[in-house]
């Protein structure tokens, strides 16, 4: 029961794990375009081989970037009944949607066909890929480097009148406040218990119940949120925070040998993933 | 996207963003039904509080943060093309916006609790719609998923959305504004 609120030692998003390792080290520009592209890669890889070298490559990074392997798995431990339930769908219904295939089983409106077991299969490893490859890149690099990185990347859209450093700033709220929100969410939750709630242990078919038991923790969340907002706009204006203002920064960052390396390996490691036929 | 973005709109929409992004990492943003699309919604709401609180260009950046959280996390292939997890995404908070502004003066928890509706329904059918043209479904389905999952998306989000906004306003008296700098004194 109480590993259910246990939600910010399972958000990985958002937190800073320094161990100073070659991945830490690297250009936040050329990190974020690295791992963007494998993102892209996976999204699109749909092979069994390609899928478990994407797999094999996630756990390297871990290693690499020496970060314990748990901080990865607990990212995913959260959602694995969805992911379940959610395959069980996928197998179950899929069979018509998915075209080709050999037919194994057809029995009234439920089809199986090696298509749709293939998307089965592989879209849970995807799930399990993706949240390594961002967990790899939230705990390797600071809030401030990823706004960094992002402004830079989108630097182009400059051009069309887009405000490219305000949405950086608001990319870089939204990571910063998801751990602070997660443990508001948290606290709320075990006092709701404590005062005798039992949402989140319905069972998944009643619906409304299970919407009615989110009430008590989805508003309060908001609240809580917005009130911190509002500290937060008045410290910034206390600064004089100027949207859109002209500024200079205190750290420059220079792209070195190693930076290019992360790129180019990052394009070979895709171009393999998506080139491996089975 | 309008320009001259002020700290609160920034905040609010990065804040409203952590929310998005939290109701789909920790899965309470899905309430599965059993349906092709898998799961009902709620995450579209900070998009729909948003809009109603800051404007259209706050819907539409909480919207697309929206989106691409939920084509990072996407298990089906619907919402693996980003046409479909991301492009509707950005009209929620836009048509909630537009709501909430033509009701307004009729009546306030009117205007709220029908902004609510209606970017619930944007998304649903947009997102639907989109299915239908990219050809993940049959227009019967989608409108079954409309059904079933559309509807009680757009109940849960009046009821959310009527609450937090009302009692952030504080209907009929004075805000709960800190600043007065970038809020309409």
């Amino acid at each position: 029961m109480s590993a259910e609120f246990e939600l910010t030692r399972n958000i990985t998003i958002g937190q800073y794990l320094p161990t100073a390792s070659v991945v830490h080290r690297l250009d936040p520009r050329f990190k974020l375009g690295a791992f963007v592209i494998l993102i892209l890669a996976i999204a699109i890889c749909d092979t069994y081989v390609g899928n478990l070298f994407a797999l094999a490559i996630c756990i390297w990074m871990f290693q690499i970037s020496k970060i314990p392997l748990h901080y990865g798995i607990s990212g995913i431990k959260p959602a694995i009944p969805f992911i379940i339930i959610l395959a069980i769908m996928q197998l179950l219904f899929y069979g018509e949607v998915v075209n080709g295939g050999t037919v194994y089983l057809k029995y009234g409106f439920i089809t199986i066909t090696s298509e749709s077991v293939r998307l089965v299969i592989v879209s849970a490893m995807r799930f399990v890929e993706v949240i390594f490859l961002s967990s790899v890149l939230t705990l390797s690099t600071s809030t401030t480097e990823l706004t960094h990185g992002m402004e830079r990347l989108l630097g182009p859209l400059e051009k069309v009148k887009f405000p490219v450093h305000a949405f950086a700033l608001i990319i870089t709220i939204a990571v910063r406040f998801v751990p602070t929100f997660a443990m508001e969410m948290e606290k709320m939750m075990k006092a709701q218990a404590s005062r005798g709630a039992d949402f989140g242990t319905g069972e998944w078919w009643r619906i409304i119940q299970r919407t009615k038991d989110m009430f008590p923790i989805i508003i309060p969340l908001f609240n809580v949120a917005l009130s911190r907002a509002e500290d937060l706009i008045l410290a910034m204006e206390a600064r004089c925070y100027t949207p859109g203002a002209a500024r200079t920064r205190y750290t420059q960052y220079k792209a070195v040998g190693k930076d290019y390396v992360a790129l180019i390996a990052s394009i070979v490691i895709s171009a393999v993933m998506l080139a491996i036929p089975w | 996207m309008e320009k001259g973005l002020t700290v609160r709109k920034i905040v609010i929409a990065g804040v409203l963003g952590a929310i998005a992004i939290l109701l789909g990492v920790t899965r309470l943003g899905y309430i599965p039904v059993p349906t092709a699309a898998g799961n009902a919604t709620i995450m579209h709401i900070p998009a729909v509080i948003g809009g109603i609180m800051e404007g259209w260009g706050v819907g539409m950046i909480i919207g697309l943060i929206f989106g691409v959280s939920s084509f990072l996390n996407a298990t089906v292939p619907l919402f693996k093309d980003p046409l479909v997890a991301i492009l509707p995404r950005l009209f929620i908070g836009v048509t909630a916006y537009l709501t909430y502004v033509g009701l307004k003066n009729v009546n306030q928890y009117l205007a709220i609790g029908a902004a609510g509706f209606i970017g619930a329904m944007t998304n649903t059918i947009l997102v639907l719609g989109m299915a239908v043209i990219r050809g993940y479904m049959t227009l019967g389905v989608a409108t079954t998923v409309a059904i079933t999952s559309g509807l009680p998306e757009a109940i849960v989000s009046v009821i959310v959305t009527l609450a937090v906004v009302a009692a952030w306003k504080k209907l009929g008296s004075v805000g709960r504004q800190k600043s007065k700098i970038s809020g309409d004194l």
